[in-house]
């Protein structure tokens, strides 16, 4: 029988680029124009947490913890509406530019506050990476911080004997490995996709929105003094890396034969005809 | 001991990765421009005939840790005989590069972290050059840098391209994914003359050991390699949904050594697992045909695939961004055009060859 588990799970708001609203003319992003998501890889996270809450003992819980400006608050209740027990969202405009030194830092305070509050983990899961940043280094880089036991790349996992039994991906294959508590694992996209929000979750947010005694116990805003972040680990101030400049790639200009505006068997024919000897060469028999 | 260029090796059963030794050519020239020494750092169990195939692509020193707990990657014990190895010298090494595999990524960020300094991640260009920041939020950023590292990579989702540089601090650490770099020509030299050699101290606590492996199942991903293919069919988000992926299979079963692939929005929405990505956080791919099936032809996808031999676009938008760098653009609905091209690709090869 495991003990009662106390779970975290770390999740993120990301521009969501399934539409193009915000995409400009160039190519570039217009961030305030452009819809906002929850992190994909995050969603197979907040399923592992719920997974890893129900292997615990009858008083596990999980906390979702995020950082972003007050609307990354919407991530939260999705969260709440999918199960998971309580949120806390760090605020602050001194975060602006953070690289991910400095997020790392900032989430581990933030995670530091809600401990001291809720107790210490015993799991923290992360999406393997973000969408929008695409870095995959936040989660090891808070383990260096928290001194937490790793296990990054993760796609199924066992809690037994309160001894984690995860299942990793690594080059050309997979890992098994057995690891200590307390852990923070980050989550592969082969991982059980998240399932359908609860009647009950949708129902606690309903009245989260509506109560505000109630949002100020399950969804708390903090910002950096409440968690006692230096300000100068933070932001700009606190992000070793800068990005110095960036240029539109060049297009190879015209080199594209375009074919349009034809019947598809036309255009298909077009195709396959001028490359008939490639596609010939490689066609089954 | 100062301004090295230290590449961190991986190794797979005691074997140098490819990736390593793709570094250890882009190193050099950094090293050159550095007028410092490239080095090399080598962890594992029974590796000492490794030592000449890095000297062979170019490195001047390396670093050789021999110990049975490092026979295999494990996150703590690596990071632990690294960073106790470069605490002991005056000053740690200007530039660090590892592969951006799972291990690399897995790693690098630990040892980042625990020298607070800068790591970009999945760059697809490496230089040293100036940098000079003047004013700024943070004043203790302001001054002239004559030797930075540039790491560019693809900004998020956009046709850009950014650099990404961090002065302030060694090392300045950099991941790269394997075959972004070519392999370099490999010259091998008698130890003797060649390069320094040191045997590091291995010296693991009790806490190193949290995470413990129990099995490897190295033959159940290694069937998939996309980067093998003479073809390659890819679909991105303009699929739709995860059926999409069985219309671009029966379009790959037209052909000999075929496979799917996908970019990345189609991986991160879960309709077909990642060893079949294709791009800067994917694979990079040269196919001989490269069909890319709704994929909106971002950056991030491009500088995996774009050294295709032919590249076949179909997108029912005219502006799709890859339009700009394929071959042929088919603009269409996929649901009508994949299906006419099956059917005349197998009515192609019913024709007799000589009418």
């Amino acid at each position: 029988m495991n003990k009662d588990l106390n779970i975290y799970v770390l999740i993120k708001q990301v521009p969501d680029t399934r539409s193009k609203a915000g995409v400009n003319a160039d190519g570039t992003i217009d961030r305030a124009k452009a819809g906002k998501m929850l992190n994909p890889f995050d969603a197979f996270a907040m399923q592992a947490a719920i997974d890893a809450k129900a292997m615990g003992g009858p008083n596990s819980k999980i906390t979702a913890v995020t950082m972003g400006p007050p609307p990354a608050i919407a991530i939260l209740y999705q969260a709440l509406e999918h199960g998971i027990d309580k949120a806390c969202i760090l605020s602050d405009r001194k975060l602006a530019a953070s690289d991910t030194l400095a997020t790392a830092y900032a989430l581990s305070m933030t995670l530091e506050y809600v401990q001291a509050k809720d107790g210490p983990a015993d799991l923290v899961f992360c999406g393997l990476q973000t969408t929008d940043g695409d870095t995959a280094q936040v989660g090891p880089e808070i383990c260096e911080r928290m001194d937490l036991t790793q296990i990054t790349y993760c796609e199924g996992f066992e809690i037994r004997d309160n001894l984690v039994h995860a299942r990793k991906v690594i080059e050309g294959g997979a890992m098994e490995v057995e690891a200590d508590l307390p852990a923070l694992i980050t989550i592969a996209n082969s991982y059980n996709r998240l399932e359908h929000k609860t009647f009950r979750g949708a129902k606690f947010v309903q009245e989260v929105k509506r109560n505000e005694a109630i949002q100020k116990q399950f969804v708390e805003i903090i910002d950096l003094a409440d968690c006692k972040a230096e300000d100068s680990r933070c932001g700009l101030p606190g992000s070793p890396t800068i990005v110095s400049a960036t240029w539109k790639i060049g297009t190879v200009g015209g080199s594209c034969k375009m074919h349009q505006g034809k019947s598809v068997e036309e255009l298909v024919g077009e195709v396959v005809n001028i490359n008939q000897e490639t596609i010939k060469e490689f066609a089954k028999a | 001991m100062a301004k090295e260029v230290l590449v961190v090796a991986e190794q797979v059963d005691g074997i140098i990765a490819n990736v390593t030794l793709e570094l250890l050519g882009e190193g050099k020239k950094l090293a050159h421009k550095l007028d410092a020494p490239l080095s090399c750092f080598i962890l594992g169990h029974n590796i000492d005939s490794q030592v000449d195939r890095v000297i062979a692509a170019g490195a001047d020193k390396v670093y050789v840790a021999d110990h049975p707990e490092l026979a295999e990657y494990k996150t703590l014990p690596y990071r632990r005989v690294i960073i106790d190895e470069i605490n002991t010298w005056s000053t740690p090494p200007h530039t660090m590069l590892m592969g951006s595999t799972t291990s690399g990524r897995d790693l690098a960020p630990r040892i980042a972290a625990y020298f607070e300094t800068g790591l970009t991640a999945d760059t697809i260009e490496l230089d040293i050059g100036p940098y000079e920041h003047k004013a700024g939020v943070d004043k203790s950023k302001i001054g002239y840098f004559p030797e930075c590292l540039y790491a560019n990579r693809p900004s998020f989702g956009e046709s850009l391209k950014a650099r990404i540089l961090g002065p302030w601090k060694d090392p300045q650490m950099a991941t790269i994914r394997p075959g972004v770099f070519p392999l370099p020509e490999m010259v091998s030299k008698p130890r003797s003359e060649a390069a320094k050699i040191k045997n590091v101290e291995v010296k693991l606590e009790e806490s190193d050991h949290r995470v413990r492996i129990s099995k490897i199942l190295r033959e159940a991903g290694s069937k998939i390699d996309i980067t093998e293919a003479d073809v390659i069919i890819a679909g991105g988000f303009g699929l739709g949904s995860i059926e999409g992926f069985k219309l671009l299979q029966e379009l790959a079963n037209c052909f000999e050594n075929s496979v799917v692939a996908a970019s990345r929005k189609a991986v991160d929405l879960g309709w077909i697992t990642y060893p079949y990505q294709v791009g800067q956080t994917g694979k990079t791919v040269r196919p001989k045909i490269y069909i890319a099936c709704g994929i909106s032809g971002a950056l991030q996808h491009r500088v995996g695939m774009q050294k295709s031999d032919l590249i076949i676009a179909i997108n029912k938008d005219p502006d799709a961004a890859i339009f700009s760098f394929a071959h042929h653009g088919i603009v269409g609905d996929l649901f009508h055009v994949i299906p006419e091209m099956i059917s005349q690709i197998k009515a192609s090869k019913k024709e007799p060859a000589f009418a």
